[in-house]
Order: C-alpha cells, then sequence, then structure tokens
C-alpha cells in the first residue's frame, strides 16, 4: 500500500519537474529511462548539453527533505548512469547531472521547486 | 559567504595554528563537507556541530557548506574542531562578527553545550608565544587554560551564549586564574612514615631519595615493608614548583587526564603501573604517539613494584629515559617528544621463594632459580639506580615494641620538612643550570659542585677497588653523597656523608649470590 502510494507521488513529481524544465527552455528527450544500471528520471537537453535530471519528490518536510534523501551512494549511481547512457547514444559532448527536488502539499501542487545544477 | 575561524592541533607537547575556513555557498546541492585531512572523529563532528546548531534553536542552513582546514597536509585529528567549525557556520548564517587574534577550541555535545577538552592548556600557551588575545575554550577546560597570563581565556558554556556574547558584546568574562596555594598536607597518602614500625635504615634512604630526586631499589622479604615505604613516598616530597608543575600539567593536558575544572598539578605523581603493563603504556606511542606513565609521572615517582616481574623488553625500555630524561617517539605519522625525568621507585623480592637471606625461614630456591630470577633486571638498568637498599624483615617482638613507641617516631611532614630545605639547597646550586636536583647531575655539574676533600676522596677510591664499582657507580656515589650532605645543610661533602653513601651501593642483587 504505502509503496504504492510513494510511487504515486514519485510521478506526480516527476510531472512537476518536467513542465517545470520545459518552461526554463529545456528539451524532453526521455522520461524513465531504463539504462543496465537503473532509471533515469528525465533526460532532457538544452543549447549543446544533455542533462540527466534525479527528480526528489516528498509530502512535507518532516520526514527528512528530498535533498536529504541524495546521499554520497545514490550520486554515486547517478554518475555511473549518466555515463552508461551518454555511450550508450555515442553522445561526444558535454552533459551533467541535475537534481529537482520538490516538496509537495496536502493537494498534490508543488510547495517548492528546488532545481541544483551539475550534483556530482 | 567565506568564514575563516583560528583553532589549533595539538601533536604531542607541539601546537600548530590551523585555519577553520567555513564556506556556505547558495548554489550546489546540499551538503555539508570537510576537507584537510579529518580523521574519524573529525569527520563525526559534522553530525554534532549540526545538531547543536539545532539544539541551540538556530536554523541549520539547507546550503552547501565546506569547511577546509588548513595547512591541508597537517592530520587532523581529536574532537576540538567541532568549537571552530560551529562558530564558522553561525558567522556565515547571522553575520556575528568574530573578535580578531582568537583562538576556538573545544567538542560540542548534541545539546549545544561544550565537553571538557584535552589539550586546553597547550592551546593557550600557543596562543601566547603567537600574540593571540583572546581563547574560548569549553568552560570545564577553562581552569586549565587560564593558568597561562596574558591571554584572555573565556570559558564557553554552550555555543547560543557563545553567540550572544558577539552579537552583544562581552557577556562572558574572561577567567583569571586564582593560584593554588602551597599548603603542607599531610593527609593526602595512604601511609605515613611512622605509621611504619622499624626499617629505619630504609626509611632514612628514602628521605634521601626523595631530597636528591635519586633512583631507589628496595630489596627484601615479602611482608618487609617495601610497598608500604614506597607509597609512604608521596608524604615526605615536596610540592612541585612552578616551572616543574607546568611541564607536568603540560603532558597531563596532552594525554586528556587532566579531570573537568581541574588546573595546575599541585602534587607530585605517584604512578604505580601493574607489571603486566605493556611496553607503549609504560614509554609511550601508538600511531598517534601519546605519552606513557614515565612521562605521566615527569617530575613525580615511578613505582614499579614486583620490579622483576615487568617483562624484560618493557624494563630495558626504561634504560633510555632513565639517562635522558625525556622519551622521543617515532611513528610513521609524527615523531614527538615527551619529557619524562621522573623519580624510579622499584621493590623486588631477592628470590622467587622470596625468602633468601631471611634470619630465620629457609629459602627453598636453587642457585639456578635464584640466578635466573635476579637476572631478569638487566646490569646497566641496576646501574641506573642510585640507591640499593635491603629491606629486612622487621622482628616481631620488636614490631610489639614498637607499636608503644610509634608516637615518637618522625612523622612524614617533618621528614617532608628536612627535604624540601635540602632542595632549596639544590635550587640555588642549579639557578644557572637547566637541572633542578642532584640526581639529573651531569659529569660537568659534578666537577663543579662537588669538589672532594683528601680524605673523602681517598674513602671513594678504596671503596671502588674493594666493591669493584664502575665509573658511573663511583659518580653515583658522589651524587648521593651531596645529597645527604645538602640534608645535613652542610656544604662540603664530609667523610661521614660519603661512608653513609657507599652503604646505598649496588649489592649483591643480579650479581652473585
Amino acid at each position: 500500500m504505502a509503496k504504492r502510494f510513494n510511487l504515486q507521488t514519485g510521478k506526480i513529481g516527476e510531472q512537476i519537474a518536467r513542465t517545470y524544465l520545459e518552461k526554463q527552455g529545456y528539451k524532453i528527450l526521455e522520461q524513465n529511462f531504463k539504462t543496465e544500471y537503473a532509471e533515469i528520471d528525465l533526460i532532457t537537453r538544452k543549447k549543446n548539453e544533455i542533462i540527466l535530471v534525479e527528480v526528489r519528490t516528498k509530502r512535507g518536510e518532516l520526514f527528512g527533505t528530498p535533498e536529504d534523501s541524495l546521499n554520497k551512494r545514490k550520486l554515486r549511481k547517478l554518475h555511473w548512469n549518466a555515463n552508461a547512457y551518454v555511450s550508450g547514444i555515442r553522445w561526444s559532448g558535454h552533459y551533467r547531472v541535475d537534481a529537482v527536488c520538490i516538496v509537495l502539499g496536502q493537494d498534490n501542487s508543488a510547495q517548492r521547486i528546488n532545481h541544483y545544477k551539475n550534483v556530482v | 559567504m567565506l568564514i575563516k575561524v583560528q583553532s589549533a592541533a595539538n601533536s604531542g607537547l607541539n601546537t600548530i595554528g590551523i585555519d577553520v575556513e567555513v564556506n556556505v555557498a547558495n548554489r550546489g546541492l546540499p551538503g555539508f563537507d570537510i576537507v584537510g585531512l579529518p580523521d574519524k572523529e573529525v569527520q563525526e563532528s559534522r553530525e554534532r556541530v549540526k545538531t547543536a546548531i539545532l539544539s541551540s534553536r538556530i536554523e541549520f542552513p539547507q546550503k552547501k557548506i565546506t569547511v577546509n582546514l588548513a595547512p591541508a597536509d597537517v592530520p587532523k585529528e581529536g574532537s576540538a574542531y567541532d568549537l571552530p567549525i560551529a562558530v564558522g557556520i553561525l558567522a556565515a548564517l547571522t553575520d556575528c562578527p568574530i573578535p580578531e587574534k582568537s583562538l576556538f577550541f573545544g567538542e560540542l555535545s548534541l545539546s549545544g553545550d561544550l565537553r571538557h577538552t584535552k589539550g586546553a592548556l597547550l592551546l593557550a600557551l600557543f596562543a601566547k608565544e603567537n600574540g593571540y588575545k583572546n581563547v574560548f575554550v569549553p568552560k570545564d577546560s577553562a581552569n586549565e587554560a587560564a593558568i597561562v597570563r596574558g591571554v584572555n581565556v573565556y570559558p564557553v558554556e554552550n555555543l547560543h551564549q557563545l553567540l550572544v556574547h558577539f552579537l552583544e558584546r562581552e557577556s562572558i568574562l574572561p577567567l583569571i586564574y586564582q593560584p593554588v596555594e602551597e599548603v603542607l598536607t599531610d593527609d593526602l597518602t595512604e601511609f605515613d612514615m611512622k605509621d611504619i614500625l622499624g626499617q629505619e635504615q630504609a626509611k632514612r634512604a628514602m628521605e634521601i631519595a626523595a631530597a636528591g630526586g635519586h633512583n631507589i631499589l628496595l630489596v627484601g622479604n615479602p611482608g618487609a615493608g617495601k610497598t608500604m615505604l614506597a607509597r609512604a613516598l608521596p608524604g615526605i616530597l615536596p610540592s612541585l614548583n612552578e616551572a616543574e608543575s607546568l611541564e607536568a600539567t603540560k603532558i597531563h593536558s596532552a594525554a586528556g587526564v587532566i579531570p573537568p575544572g581541574g588546573a595546575l598539578l599541585v602534587q607530585r605523581q605517584f604512578r604505580s603501573p601493574h607489571h603486566t603493563a605493556s611496553q607503549v603504556g609504560l614509554i609511550g606511542g601508538g600511531s598517534r604517539p601519546r605519552p606513557g606513565e614515565i612521562s605521566l609521572a615527569h617530575r613525580g615517582v615511578l613505582f614499579l613494584d614486583e620490579f622483576n616481574e615487568f617483562p624484560r623488553s618493557v624494563l630495558e625500555a626504561l634504560r633510555q629515559p632513565l639517562e635522558d630524561g625525556f622519551v622521543t617517539i617515532s611513528r610513521s605519522q609524527e615523531r614527538v617528544l615527551y619529557p619524562a625525568r621522573f623519580m624510579l621507585v622499584a621493590s623486588a623480592n631477592p628470590c622467587p621463594c622470596g625468602y633468601l637471606n631471611h634470619p630465620k625461614k629457609v629459602c627453598v630456591c636453587s642457585l639456578q632459580q635464584i640466578k635466573k630470577y635476579q637476572k631478569r633486571i638487566s646490569g646497566p638498568l641496576l646501574d641506573r639506580i642510585d640507591l640499593h637498599v635491603d629491606v629486612p624483615p622487621v622482628d616481631v617482638k620488636e614490631l610489639a615494641e614498637n607499636q608503644k613507641a610509634s608516637e615518637f617516631l618522625e612523622s612524614s611532614k617533618i621528614i617532608k620538612e628536612r627535604v624540601i630545605l635540602a632542595r632549596k639547597i639544590q635550587q640555588a646550586r642549579f639557578a644557572e643550570d637547566s637541572i633542578h636536583v642532584n640526581a639529573e647531575m651531569k659529569n660537568s655539574h659534578i666537577k663543579k659542585y662537588c669538589p672532594l676533600a683528601k680524605e673523602v676522596e681517598r674513602i671513594l677510591q678504596q671503596a671502588g677497588v674493594k666493591f669493584q664499582l664502575s665509573a658511573r657507580a663511583y659518580l653515583k656515589m658522589i651524587k648521593i653523597s651531596r645529597t645527604i650532605a645538602d640534608l645535613a645543610g652542610v656544604p662540603e661533602i664530609g667523610v661521614n656523608h660519603m661512608a653513609e653513601a657507599l652503604q646505598y651501593r649496588q649489592k649483591n642483587y643480579g650479581q652473585e649470590i
């Protein structure tokens, strides 16, 4: 039950992040792309750079902030994942990994959105 | 926003300044990193600092915090960086001014209170030498730091109090050190000399040892009173003088054995490690070298009961510090010098069963056993012990008689007064030298301060031939006679002084039976 609820929260968050990034001028290439390691939430492109985005969503900050859930291990995983993706598509330009942290309110609207660039 | 806070790192008894640079960046994923060769304790300080700031009812910033401990190549250890890191973060958050020329030092608890931290005295000394004006240390460690005059030592209770101090200026008052007056206490030791019945010769030897800082070996049958004599020794030793006290307190501060709120050591230390002590425990060591028992006993007494039960390697390691008065501990990470000028008091049985030379009981040990037993202490080590004293068993009949007479025996207090007088004479004599007591005299000092009259020299030479004294033993006799003359208050060493000194020469132990 609880697991499915978290999954739903994540989906909502990803949708919010997607619209947010599109507004900022990012072109969405893929959503929930699976590499051999794990899933990349969003893959976007802006100018000549590919940006791989990890979206962290929390309902309220009572039990830790979304930023707290990005520990060293997760960041390392993101790094590997990003490498896997860019080599998979034979991309030779710039790329980076961003994190978008979203806190949802009671009505599933975003209370705050933070976009952290180049986190790994 | 970049903030720089000054602190210091102790390595052995040396201190070097450490700049704690704290950057609170608005960009980047929030996090808290410490760089600059921190060890595990320093890494863990992140959690303490974070919780302590939250406990002080200040919101911890969701920002990228980077702390750099410079110079980056010096390994940082210990919990003392909690305070400077916390102060740096608070300064970046609240824009509160940090007083200039200030050092911060101390461990935080999760509640935001400051805990007693080892090495505060060394920090204060460093501050004075390097022109820092203020030192902020935990309240429990402040007494220790306040010994140093000329530096404002601020006793800090908790983080919140410190912040108020910065913002509203001077709400914490610098601590002013109250020196403890020297008192002739006789209730601090377990035994008074007057409680020890009989053993007049041994007591006299203890008095000489105490007066001149000589090493002493007590050999005797079980139950003769060797341990009691040794335990009564602190009662006849003078208190530490200011310079000695500072030396000893520095070592204790570095070792972290000063209790919270403690200040200068006044009493001479009496350390009696058990004979299972390891080499590192006794001499000092570890990958970050810590002082051992010999350094903690600096300017005091190291009592090794059951001397020949100690492992041979441990005893042999004592040889160099006994001679030099310091020990250099070299490890891959660092090299540290700890002073170790102590008075060695050792006690031993003459043989495994203990009853060799007993007037009544029969020794059941074979010659081989006795030889093996006595050989556990090497010749060179015995040669470094000035006074060799036999402690014969006390006759039970005599004991009963003495029991009545015990009120007429000299108490430790009276002996202590004589010892203090003898030490004063020595202090005046060595005013220009870097030594304190007769036992520390080198050849040049002996030449300068112990001219022997013709007949005194004749006795010594005769004894030297008869007892086959080594060159070192020969000089030892001069040193002991010097102390005996000092106790008598006589400027020249007389025949009687030398004759008494010769009683304490190295006897059979370890040589022949």
